[in-house]
């Protein structure tokens, strides 16, 4: 007996094992899926904010303080001060082109200078020569690799110090320059320039990602590389960037290539440079002066290029607007059409078409309504609407005619109502439906009619259930991507001011800043952020459908 | 008026006949009304008809045109070539079956394991907290499925096995099986529901074991139900755009081997989705597009007949 | 009152032999069907009386006199057809699909299932209180105020002193006079069937029809209805539907045995019990079957 028993048993608690499991997995599906999502994408509402996002809101956005910005920006410069200066200093002693375009162009001015002295003729020769050698031997000087002809040259430029001919000159310049490449070329092993030239454009270029354009230079063209690292995990990215070099050495030959990370300072030990590593690792906070920031403005701010900096308001207003237009037109239908279904027929064959239509209508892929709202409405019912109010009417200005046959607000709006129109229908069909009979009686023995006894008495005790369904629905109409695509989401755009333009939206934007837009790569929070916010505002919807429902269902138990 | 109730209440001080203007103005009302009504009804039908309408409008020149035999026939899709545009439709198609037989390879079983569970095996209480969770997976809007495939699953698909890309049929056929999922256990659960009690009762009462009753007597008298359901799960998954779009990996390729589920497919949804955008309004590829466009239709169309009649029989059976 | 005495008094004396037999009874009021209900004393009247619901017949050939300002009960087996009858009355059945009467059934010598009738006037003054409670979702103000507002009356004042007096008459005032405002729904079951009693009240109804009122109720709460239902009945016609023979003796003046959707025997309460004319209703009330 316990031979036959005992397998089936086991069978059956593996069966309910997998019905477990199924659940389970159901479950760690939906925290696997939302969870990253909404915790990648609240960083991009809340974040330790760096001043540099503080002053990019304030020129970009007019949001902030600007006093109080301005100090910290004086204090922070001032940190920063030191940065700059080792970086120019190290920068002399590898970056003899520069330099040496310095020496040629004080070259050139002296000429003028000397002209415009009234120095002419032999003077004039005989000067320019000896500039000429000067300039000659700083230009050995900054070619040369070797320290001692370095020095030697440089000292020979130097003994022209005090000739009082170039005092006040632009050749003066040539003394401080000399000096001063005396004692990095002393310090920089010149041997190794190339490399220092190579690492150094990496430490600036980390440089600017922290700090943003270093004074002087002039304002990038891009909105992006006009600010420094506006976040404090931004920061500590590029500051680790900046402390750190990495590259992929092939070890053996054959052999895949081997990523290995050294350290710049002490690449860089013994030059101008070295003491910069340290300080800005120990002093980071004072050169950011970060801040816990909560970012509401992310929801009404507009986006830079690539959603780089700024908000996803736009996004979030075209989405009310596209979903507060179709449900415009989705509820009456909607509610109209379940009324007369439940109230009005009996089971004919009208009503037999007609229901078998909309369960149609609900199985249409979304990306059908797409083509059908492109073939219809924007390129065949508004064109000969804009047409007929123009041409015919003239109550349409030519321009509203002419955005008529492009995709706009109202062209998607009343596809997505459509998509959603037989999720009202069935929904307040059902909630309609479930009004006990007893209602209706009561209602028509009080001597209300038909008309009067569903406004008064059936509509008020269905209203939780159909706006559950509405609230549903809502969701369904914000959140669905295909519709949208050819009938009037842009992914960028100004916001409109007119049902008859097309808008950006969340769902289009999340599609776009995935995959579509190659600037966003780089921004992952803010990717994440405009995902975040679409399933937010969807899921805040179902919630509180959920909770009408359940509140609804336990007013009518009479809790 | 109200206190003198009691002597009032001798007789009927209403008329109980309509006057015939009262008669004529009801009659005129109700019939108004009711054509009203049923116009605002009607809507949908004529929705239908010029969603049908329309579409096949705009694909009739491709269909009369010369190049229908090498859509049905061919797996090349260069439409945008410009000395021998081809317009072959079944490497498309198949990339559509890929993605959906993978997702109902995973969907199905999870989702009638689920069910089973939801309507035979969960307390109340527990119920009570695992549908909301149904409800709101079947709530994630689908851009965010396929958000979610393309930053998350993809690469970390692409590190953990190694594929040359994340985005492949696997991916693009799980995140399928995801969002096809609570409409496959809602309806599943609904039919198993409906079988009843005393079905139920009689299985145990004979000595079964909850699988064996499962298994041997409800799942086969709900068997409408479920098959429903795993059509309704066939026609989310085929109809789905954005998350096929973005996951699947858009190469409109027939996989080889056949089973390397690795390699990128591209579906009838994302190819419209993804080339709409580039044609030109009347171009032949515009109206290819719209062609697939009624293959798309065609197919929901009859799976939705289908699944109709079928959960008609589960409302017969619940109703009895 | 003294009207009503008299008529009771007629009722007793030398016509009411009538009554044993519905068919003269009928013959009587069939030769005048416009006739005065005041006349005959009876407010409903029905002759004839045959209901389809398809091919099944709900109530057959129901031939009987309901007098004004009196109660008549109706028994009878579950599934006789008293309800259907009491619902025809007002024309309840409409809502059932594929209904089809023969015969007369007149309302203050009016038939009801004239095509030309206002049915709304007939349901406000043919008031109906269900077998199950049915208050509305609302406040148990806006449930009692519900009728006078479908009649046109807004002012505020004139809605309270009508919800007061039928809160008042319904013997619910004292209980809920202080929460007016609370929904119905959150009273107890004989409560809310005042509340649906004091609702029809409020319509100004001249005849109450009552549907196994007390049916879902616990016997305090009965004994409250049946209290209530004597005091109304001297200013109202009421038909109360009871499948409770007790009750029936307690509360009416007349009594009507319903089986199988006929008309077995109709009379005064107190020979109905205590002698009837028919086997089958003998049968009934001693409890043989039914």
């Amino acid at each position: 007996m316990k031979f036959r028993i005992f397998p089936r048993e086991f069978r059956d608690k593996c069966f309910t094992a997998s019905c477990m499991f199924s659940v389970c997995l159901m479950v760690f599906i939906l925290v696997v899926v939302l969870f990253p999502m909404m915790a990648r994408g609240l960083k991009a509402v809340f974040f330790q904010g760096t001043n540099e996002f503080r002053e990019m809101q304030l020129v970009v956005f007019g949001h902030g303080d600007a006093e109080r910005i301005q100090r910290e920006n004086g204090e922070i410069e001032e940190a920063r001060a030191f940065v700059y200066e080792a970086a120019n200093r190290f920068r002399r002693g590898i970056d003899t082109e520069h330099l040496a375009d310095e020496v040629r162009g004080a070259y050139r001015d002296y000429g003028s200078y000397l002209r415009a002295a009234g120095i002419s003729g032999e003077r004039y020769s005989a000067q320019r020569a000896r500039a000429k050698d000067l300039r000659d031997a700083l230009l050995d000087a900054f070619e040369s690799r070797d320290k001692e002809y370095v020095q030697s040259r440089l000292q020979c430029v130097l003994q022209s110090r005090a000739d009082p001919d170039f005092g006040g000159t632009p050749i003066e310049a040539y003394f401080e320059t000399a000096e001063s490449y005396s004692r990095i070329a002393a310090s920089v092993d010149l041997s190794r320039r190339e490399q220092y030239a190579e690492a150094f454009g990496e430490v600036r270029e980390a440089l600017h990602k922290l700090f943003g354009p270093g004074p002087g230079e002039p304002a990038p063209a891009l909105t992006m590389d006009q600010y420094g690292a506006t976040r404090w995990d931004a920061v500590e990215r590029e500051l680790h960037r900046l402390l750190w070099s990495e590259d992929w050495v092939e070890t053996e030959p054959g052999r895949p290539m081997v990523k290995e990370t050294r350290a710049r300072r002490e690449f860089f030990a013994g030059t101008e440079l070295e003491p910069v590593f340290d300080y800005v690792e120990t002093n980071l906070e004072k050169l950011f002066q970060p801040r816990f920031t909560f970012y509401w403005r992310y929801f009404m701010d507009g986006s830079t290029d690539g959603h780089y900096f700024g908000g996803c308001g736009p996004e979030i207003l075209g989405t009310l607007a596209l979903t507060f237009f179709s449900m415009l037109f989705a509820i009456p239908l909607g509610i109209i059409s379940a009324a007369f279904l439940v109230e009005c027929t009996g089971d004919n064959i009208a009503v037999r078409v007609i229901r078998t239509c909309i369960n149609t209508l609900a199985g249409v892929p979304s990306i059908v309504f797409g083509l059908f709202g492109m073939a219809f409405f924007v390129l065949f019912l508004f064109p000969v609407i804009g047409e007929f109010g123009h041409g015919t009417l003239g109550i349409f200005s030519a321009e509203a005619a002419d955005k008529l046959t492009k995709p706009n607000i109202l062209a998607a709006s009343l596809t997505l109502g459509l998509l959603v129109l037989p999720v009202i229908i069935r929904a307040s069909e059902e909630a309609i439906r479930a009004v006990p009979i007893n209602y209706k009686e009561a209602a028509l023995a009080l001597g209300a009619g038909q008309f009067r006894s569903f406004m008064t008495v059936i509509l008020p005790a269905a209203a939780p259930g159909i706006f559950t369904g509405i609230i549903l629905s809502l969701s369904r109409a914000a959140g669905e991507t295909a519709p949208i695509l050819f009938t009037g989401a842009i992914a960028f755009g100004p916001v409109p001011d007119s049902i008859l333009e097309p808008t950006r939206a969340l769902s289009y934007g999340s599609y776009d800043i995935a995959v579509g837009d190659r600037l966003a790569m780089l921004v992952p929070h803010k990717q994440y952020g405009m995902v975040m916010t679409l399933v937010a505002l969807v899921l805040t919807l179902n919630i509180i459908a959920i909770w009408i429902r359940s509140r609804s269902s336990r007013k009518l138990r009479g809790l | 008026m109200h206190s003198s109730r009691p002597q009032e209440a001798a007789g009927f001080n209403r008329p109980l006949l309509l006057s015939p203007g009262q008669d004529l103005r009801g009659y005129v009302f109700d019939r108004l009304g009711r054509s009203f009504l049923f116009f605002i009804t009607f809507l949908s039908v004529v929705a239908v008809l010029l969603i049908f309408f329309f579409i096949i409008r705009e694909a009739s020149g491709f269909l009369a045109g010369p190049y229908v035999k090498q859509f049905f026939s061919s797996t090349h899709w260069y439409p945008e070539s410009r000395e021998h545009p081809e317009y072959g439709v079944l490497a498309i198609l198949g990339g559509s079956a890929y993605v959906t037989l993978v997702a109902m390879l995973v969907a199905v079983p999870v989702g009638l394991f689920s069910a089973v569970w939801l309507s035979d095996v969960a307390s109340f209480r527990v119920r009570q907290i695992i549908k909301p969770v149904i409800e709101i997976l079947a709530a994630i809007p689908s851009v965010a499925f396929g958000f979610f495939a393309v930053l998350v699953l993809a690469p970390w698909m692409q590190t953990r096995f190694g594929f040359d890309t994340g985005t492949n049929i696997l991916n693009a056929g799980v995140i399928l099986a995801v969002m096809a999922l609570p409409t496959i256990i809602s309806v599943a659960e609904d039919s198993m529901s409906a079988v009843g009690m005393e079905i139920r009762e009689a299985a145990y009462g004979l000595g079964s074991t909850r699988a064996e009753a499962m298994i041997r007597v409800v799942i086969p008298a709900a068997h409408s139900g479920i098959i429903a359901a795993v059509i309704l799960g066939v026609m989310r998954a085929v109809g789905e755009t954005m998350v096929v779009w973005m996951a699947s990996g858009n190469a409109t390729q027939i996989p080889s081997p056949w089973w390397d589920l690795s390699k990128s497919v591209r579906t009838m949804t994302a190819t419209i989705a993804g080339d709409m955008g580039e044609t030109v309004q009347g171009s032949v590829h515009y109206q290819a597009l719209f062609s697939i466009g009624i293959l798309l239709l065609v197919f929901t169309f009859g799976l939705n007949l289908i699944s109709e009649h079928l959960l008609a029989r589960v409302r017969r059976k619940k109703e009895a | 009152m003294t009207e009503y005495q008299s008529q009771e008094l007629s009722l007793d004396g030398a016509d009411a032999s009538f009554l044993r037999r519905p068919a003269r009874a009928v013959e009587n009021a069939a030769r005048d069907t416009t006739a005065e209900s005041g006349e005959a004393g009876s407010v409903i009247r029905s002759k004839d009386f045959t209901l389809f619901y398809g091919k099944t017949i709900g109530v057959k050939d129901i031939t009987m006199d309901i007098y004004a300002r009196t109660v008549t009960a109706i028994i009878g087996p579950s599934g006789c057809g008293k309800s259907t009858f009491l619902r025809s009355i007002n024309r309840m059945n409409d809502l059932i699909p594929n209904i089809r009467t023969e015969g007369f059934l007149t309302v203050n010598g009016q038939n009801v299932y004239d095509k030309r009738v206002n049915l709304v006037n007939l349901r406000q003054q043919v008031g109906m209180v269900f077998q199950k409670p049915n208050p509305f979702a609302k406040s148990i103000y806006d449930n009692v105020a519900y009728g006078p507002r479908l009649q046109g009356v807004h002012s505020r004042s004139e809605l309270d002193s009508i919800v007061e007096e039928c809160l008042h008459s319904a013997f619910l005032w004292d209980e809920v006079k202080d929460d007016l405002r609370k929904s119905a729904l959150a009273l107890s079951g004989g409560q809310q069937q005042r509340l649906c009693i004091a609702r029809a009240l409020a319509t100004q109804p001249r005849a109450l029809l009552m549907d196994e009122p007390c049916s879902a109720l616990d016997p305090i709460a009965t004994a409250r209805i049946e209290e209530l239902i004597a005091q109304l009945r001297n200013r109202y016609t009421i038909v109360i539907v009871t499948h409770n023979m007790q009750q029936a003796a307690r509360v009416s003046e007349h009594t009507a045995f319903f089986c199988l959707g006929e008309l077995i025997e109709y009379d005064l309460t107190s020979r109905f019990f205590t002698n009837p004319s028919n086997k089958q209703t003998e049968d009934y009330i001693t409890g043989r079957f039914g």
